[in-house]
């Protein structure tokens, strides 16, 4: 609270009080009163004024400073009411009284919010879980057919990469849940990841290439197949239309960390939307012309950072597109062992 | 014939799981009664379980315990929870391997047949006809002739050979391949197993393996 702007907002005040007091010296001048009589008039005049303008200010500035202070030190504002003391001015209860019905009412809301979306991302899960049983019965049953259609089975692949990115999608937006960092090894990782996609990549005629990457990472294996579908999943579907088109898969690894490759050569990525695409429900020319969520992508970025690893994209429009996932190693963890 | 027994509540899966592992000779037995379950699957004795963690009465995690408590059966534990700290849970509660939901059904039985494998302690030498196959060394003999193999052609005709009474699909002989970090297409597939034939051509061993159009191969 600044007194030049306190005393601006009363400026009524002093010039109402100002023109009463020329009047009153006016009326003084009239009838010929003593000089020192209106001396001491004007003094008790202008003391008072005073008064009445400052008293008021020294009340007001120590609430509203704290308040306006502890707003921009606390790093949720909403919680302010509980750490200032309370005002012994009535405006100052007026407004302390409101905020904290205002409050009162906005957490209500935001309780019910948080409420719904718990709601909703358990029934996400448990729907997962269910839907995955007739997906289950179906690749039985197209198995026991002996239904050699491949098309039906990459096409089934795919609709279980767009429900386990649902799930992902949920565990990624809570931290707390779900991961287990531990050892793994990369080649059994993208062994399975592989073996899942199989049938989606030989229908499409994306050759797998998997170089060295026999090396152990700290991460949770589920997450990083998951992570990996999104990728290979990407790569067939912005394949160009070549007869060679090829996944790689390698990995480099010094003492420091472990960086693993997947590159593709497909379509690419335009520059003027390489630096967009882990945004959320970014599609892009390609998405645009291929349609797609947008949400692979940001999901692993969000599940990367979640873990600990970099991922980088590198890319050359119309040649290949490349992905970076770096692992760090941690001491700390084989020290634990 | 090894017996394997199916914990799944869910009826059409149930039925669609026994008649992949009915077309792929082993014996299959559903548990019913969940409520006395350890008392049925003691009296049945079967060579391996394949339990799904969400069914009636009593959870598949507390059921794997109360299993482990009593008998050594190989267990694999089957479920639509995808994550890690629950495979591992199943793991350190004595099961023998985890798959998840939707599984892709030659994996499924890839996993069996390991588990089953390591269980039994196969030696790793298979025979055919005169065949002797050593499938360490990569080695196909026929009394003092003999031919060395690669390891995709390995991987086909030990696939071939342990699978002989049926046909099996390409798709069988891909996903193992890919199982055993082999992740060729289509061509290579076709070209290894021309090469396979005319090694087995070579030990005196003509047409045999034998395409089925649209089908797939068997051994002759």
């Amino acid at each position: 609270m600044k007194l030049r702007l306190y005393l601006k907002d009363k400026i009524y005040l002093i010039i109402l009080s100002l023109f009463s007091y020329l009047l009153m010296l006016m009326i003084f001048l009239a009838f010929k009163i003593l000089p020192e009589v209106i001396i001491s008039i004007t003094c008790i005049y202008f003391l008072t004024l005073i008064s009445i303008l400052l008293i008021p200010y020294f009340r007001k500035k120590n609430f509203y400073n704290e308040l306006l202070t502890n707003i921009e030190r606390l790093d949720k504002s909403y919680l302010v009411l509980e750490t200032i003391t309370k005002p012994s001015f009535y405006e100052g209860e007026i407004l302390e009284t409101a905020l904290y019905d205002i409050n009162k009412s906005m957490l209500e809301n935001v309780k019910k919010t948080i409420e719904q979306v718990n709601n909703f991302k358990e029934y996400i899960e448990m729907w997962i879980h269910e839907v995955k049983i007739p997906l289950s019965s179906l690749i039985l049953a197209f198995n026991n057919k002996k239904y050699l259609d491949n098309r039906i089975k990459g096409e089934l692949e795919r609709l279980d990469n767009y429900v386990e990115q649902v799930l992902y999608y949920v565990r990624s937006e809570n931290a707390e849940k779900d991961y287990f960092i531990t050892n793994v090894n990369l080649a059994k990782v993208i062994k399975n990841v592989g073996l899942k996609n199989m049938n989606y990549l030989l229908e499409n005629k994306v050759d797998f290439r998997v170089e060295n990457v026999d090396f152990e990472v700290l991460t949770d294996a589920k997450w990083l197949e998951f992570i990996l579908g999104q990728i290979i999943n990407n790569s067939i579907k912005y394949k160009r239309n070549i007869n060679n088109s090829y996944i790689k898969v390698l990995a480099n690894s010094n003492n420091k960390e472990t960086t693993l490759i997947i590159e593709d050569n497909g379509i690419g990525i335009k520059k003027s939307d390489i630096s967009r695409v882990f945004d959320k429900t970014f599609t892009g020319t390609n998405g645009r012309e291929r349609k797609s969520t947008g949400m692979g992508l940001n999901i692993s970025k969000n599940l990367c950072e979640k873990l600990g690893h970099k991922i980088e994209i590198e890319s050359e429009y119309g040649k290949y597109t490349k992905v970076l996932i770096t692992f760090y190693h941690n001491n700390y963890f084989d020290v634990l062992k | 014939m090894q017996k394997i027994m199916i914990v799944e509540d869910d009826e059409i899966l149930c039925k669609e799981l026994s008649v992949l592992l009915l077309n792929n000779s082993y014996e299959v037995v559903v548990l019913k009664d969940y409520e006395n379950a350890i008392s049925e699957i003691l009296k049945i004795a079967p060579n391996l379980i394949l339990l799904d963690i969400n069914i009636p009465h009593l959870s598949g995690e507390i059921l794997l315990q109360k299993i482990r408590e009593k008998t050594n059966v190989p267990i694999i534990m089957v479920t639509s929870k995808n994550s890690e700290i629950s495979e591992a849970l199943s793991i350190s509660n004595g099961a023998d391997d985890y798959i998840t939901k939707p599984y892709n059904p030659n994996i499924l039985l890839l996993r069996i047949g390991a588990v089953l494998r390591r269980v039994n302690r196969e030696n790793n030498t298979l025979s055919y006809k005169n065949l002797k196959i050593n499938i360490s060394k990569g080695i196909i003999q026929v009394e003092d002739k003999k031919v060395i193999l690669t390891k995709n052609e390995m991987i086909i005709f030990a696939y071939l050979v342990s699978h002989q009474n049926r046909i099996v699909t390409r798709d069988e002989l891909m996903t193992d391949l890919w199982n055993n970090n082999e992740f060729i297409n289509d061509n290579a597939l076709t070209v290894n197993i021309s090469r396979l034939r005319s090694k087995l051509k070579d030990l005196g061993y003509t047409n045999l393996i034998d395409t089925r159009k649209g089908q797939g191969y068997i051994l002759s």
